[in-house]
């Protein structure tokens, strides 16, 4: 549990500070709210672990006492997307399982983040193939991505301490008096074919076996 | 090493059938049928030659050659511990013959035949894709099917469209 911290700190002998010294000796502090807010948000992150693949496995490593995420606050994985916040997308996600990911993530309750584990949720990874979506950025927003194939629980530990970073940088108050007509980029749900734009897309990709499209 | 009584056993019950014993791959001896014959070889392998489980009915796509696919049937002995393949050639414009009457678990891959190469097979019950959407209009497993896919978006889109209506009609889009 780190101090609070506003971005820009007064100078030491400004009269907020003074007052703030003045209010701690009674058993008070002073912050701003977005700091306080986002400080109650960033360290108890809940997941929703939507395991897919082999990656759901190095998840449970991580939430397990080895690896131990409690010390960040962020061991109370909840299988109902209700009671979450974080949605970590661990594994290969295919057509036809993206509609329901997309319907967890609608079920669950602002505000809510997304972590791509893995290189398949990532960018679809090796399956460069008709059946998996080409990264979960297609039909989710998503905040951190996590290279490794699968990657090592230390390194999704690292990207849930940099989505926290993150969420000490978002303003939730300004986005609260804004009113209903801002809002975040959350996406359009609607699921889009994005295809890898690394891979060269030529005769030979679209008719391997015709001899006519071979290379030389 | 295939068994040579294995393949005496199939050829006694093949008698009169014409077929050819190919060179066995990885163990297990292997016919070549052809696609008339093909139901009277499995009826025969069924009730003379033992052969109780079909284990694997599946597909090859020789690209480029006619006829173009090849169907593979491999078929298990639980009396005698022992297995065969039998391939056979089948045209894109022909169907063949169902084998769910002898062994009805060899439906559901028959029905993962057809959604992934377009085989038909005759006599089929239910004759309906098994894991791509059953309006999708292509076949995966072919060789000039483009690696990426046709359109994999579209129909799961418009499914997960319709089902959202049932749910919230208000915020349907």
């Amino acid at each position: 549990m780190g101090p609070l911290s506003a971005p820009n700190p007064p100078d030491a002998g400004s009269p907020a500070l003074r007052a703030s010294d003045e209010a701690a000796d009674h058993g008070f502090f002073a912050t701003r709210i977005d700091a306080l807010i986002n400080w109650g948000r960033k360290n108890s992150l809940w997941p929703m672990p939507l395991g897919l693949s082999c990656c759901g496995i190095e998840l449970m490593a991580m939430i397990g006492p080895k690896f131990d995420i409690s010390r960040f606050g962020a061991e109370a994985a909840r299988f109902s997307p209700r009671q979450c916040d974080l949605l970590v997308v661990a594994g290969t996600l295919t057509w036809k399982m993206a509609a329901a990911a997309r319907l967890v993530y609608d079920q669950m309750p602002e505000p809510k983040w997304v972590i791509a584990m893995g290189v398949c949720s990532s960018s679809g990874g090796m399956y460069d193939s008709y059946a998996v979506v080409q990264g979960v950025d297609s039909i989710l927003p998503v905040d951190v991505y996590v290279p490794g194939c699968p990657p090592r629980p230390d390194a999704v530990i690292d990207a849930i301490l940099k989505l926290q970073t993150k969420i000490a940088r978002e303003r939730p108050l300004a986005y609260l008096l804004a009113g209903p007509g801002v809002s975040d980029e959350r996406g359009s749900g609607e699921l889009t074919y994005q295809p890898n734009a690394a891979v060269p897309k030529s005769v030979h990709d679209l008719h391997p076996h015709d001899p006519r499209a071979r290379r030389g | 090493m295939a068994d040579t009584a294995t393949i005496e056993r199939v050829r006694a019950a093949l008698a009169g059938i014409e077929h050819q014993v190919l060179a066995p791959r990885d163990g297990m001896p292997s016919l070549a049928l052809l696609l008339s014959n093909l139901k009277d070889a499995l009826r025969a392998l069924r009730s003379r030659a033992g052969f109780e489980t079909a284990t694997f009915v599946t597909a090859v796509d020789r690209y480029g050659k006619t006829p173009r696919f090849e169907l593979v049937h491999q078929l298990l002995s639980l009396t005698h511990n022992d297995r065969v393949r039998l391939h056979t050639a089948v045209g894109e414009n022909e169907s063949a013959p169902t084998c769910t009457d002898l062994w009805p678990g060899a439906a559901y891959m028959e029905r993962e035949c057809f959604d992934m190469f377009g085989l038909r097979f005759s006599g089929h019950a239910g004759l309906k894709r098994l894991l791509m959407p059953e309006e999708y209009g292509h076949h995966p497993l072919r060789k000039d099917f483009p690696h990426q896919g046709i359109e994999p978006d579209r129909l799961y889109r418009e499914w997960d469209r319709e089902r959202r209506k049932d749910w919230h009609p208000e915020a349907a889009r």
